[in-house]
């Protein structure tokens, strides 16, 4: 099937209460405002690409996302990201998330987290290079712009010096 | 470029590049060790970031996840504290539907 004869229904896997719910905080209309826009400089096979992911994946040696302050203050998300380095494996991550079944990423982080694809890709040439570090944040920001200060800011100026050009986000 | 289960959001809050999946929360790339169903799905994505041509595309992706709904078990084990919080809301919201779909 050519993928211009499906309309993906994206609200598909949530309960008749949640959908209901989730509906009201999305507009009927397409988005008028501006939209940033960056052209691919160059062919895929030439391009660094890095993933990131609201996963809520952590290191084994680093802290894991908070969720016992969630589990107190319903409309607070942890705000903190975690840098991945590319090799990681599942062996060496945490997952926490308090929205979702963490169960899968554990048993193969390429379900949102492809990591082993890309490399792939990357050897195959289909991709110029996948970036030394990923990263994580925590996918619940509730009404939250504080999170673009502390963790997007930092996360961008990591990407620059990693020669990063092209991102993969991956929702959880 | 975001791989979205909800792609909807993006008319929220606009987002250049979209691919958009009817897969559960949490596996947006697909079943657990299923590798060549993965790359059939980044492989797509990848295609996206080379051909959009304006800011907001969404590109939709004809895969069909194989497991009905409600037996995709993506929800977390215990409901979350924001599900909890907002539960009579959310009730509400699905009371509201309901009757809508009744008055047609």
């Amino acid at each position: 099937m050519a993928e211009e004869e499906k309309v993906v229904d994206g609200f598909r896997f949530l309960p008749q209460g949640l959908k209901a719910w989730v509906r009201t905080f999305i507009p009927e209309e397409d988005f008028k405002g501006y939209i940033p826009w960056t052209p691919l400089p160059k062919p895929l096979s030439q391009t660094t690409l890095a993933i990131v992911t609201s996963a809520g994946i952590s290191l084994r040696s680093d802290p894991p996302f908070d969720m016992e302050r969630e589990k107190k203050d319903p409309l607070w998300g942890d705000r903190s990201f975690r840098a991945i380095p590319r090799q990681t494996t599942e062996q060496e991550i945490n997952v926490n998330h308090l929205h979702i079944n963490t169960r899968y990423i554990k048993e193969d982080m390429n379900v949102i987290f492809p990591m082993v694809r890309m490399a792939e890709f990357e050897a195959e040439g289909i991709i110029g290079r996948l970036a030394p570090t990923a990263f994580s944040f925590y996918g619940f920001q509730w009404q939250n712009t504080d999170f673009l200060k502390e963790a997007v800011d930092p996360i961008s100026r990591r990407m620059t010096t990693e020669g990063v050009e092209a991102v993969l986000l991956t929702p959880a | 470029m975001v791989l979205s289960p909800t792609y909807e959001f993006h008319r929220a809050v606009g987002i250049p590049r979209s691919v958009a999946i009817e897969y559960p929360y949490g596996r947006p790339v697909g079943q657990v060790g299923d590798k060549e169903g993965q790359r059939e799905v980044l492989l797509k994505v990848l295609s996206h970031l080379e051909k959009a041509e304006k800011p907001g595309k969404v590109l939709h992706l004809s895969f069909v996840w194989p497991e009905d709904p409600k037996k995709t078990a993506w929800q977390p084990p215990e409901m979350s504290p924001l599900i909890k919080f907002y539960l009579e809301e959310i009730k509400a919201a699905r009371q509201r539907t309901s009757e809508k779909e009744k008055g047609r």
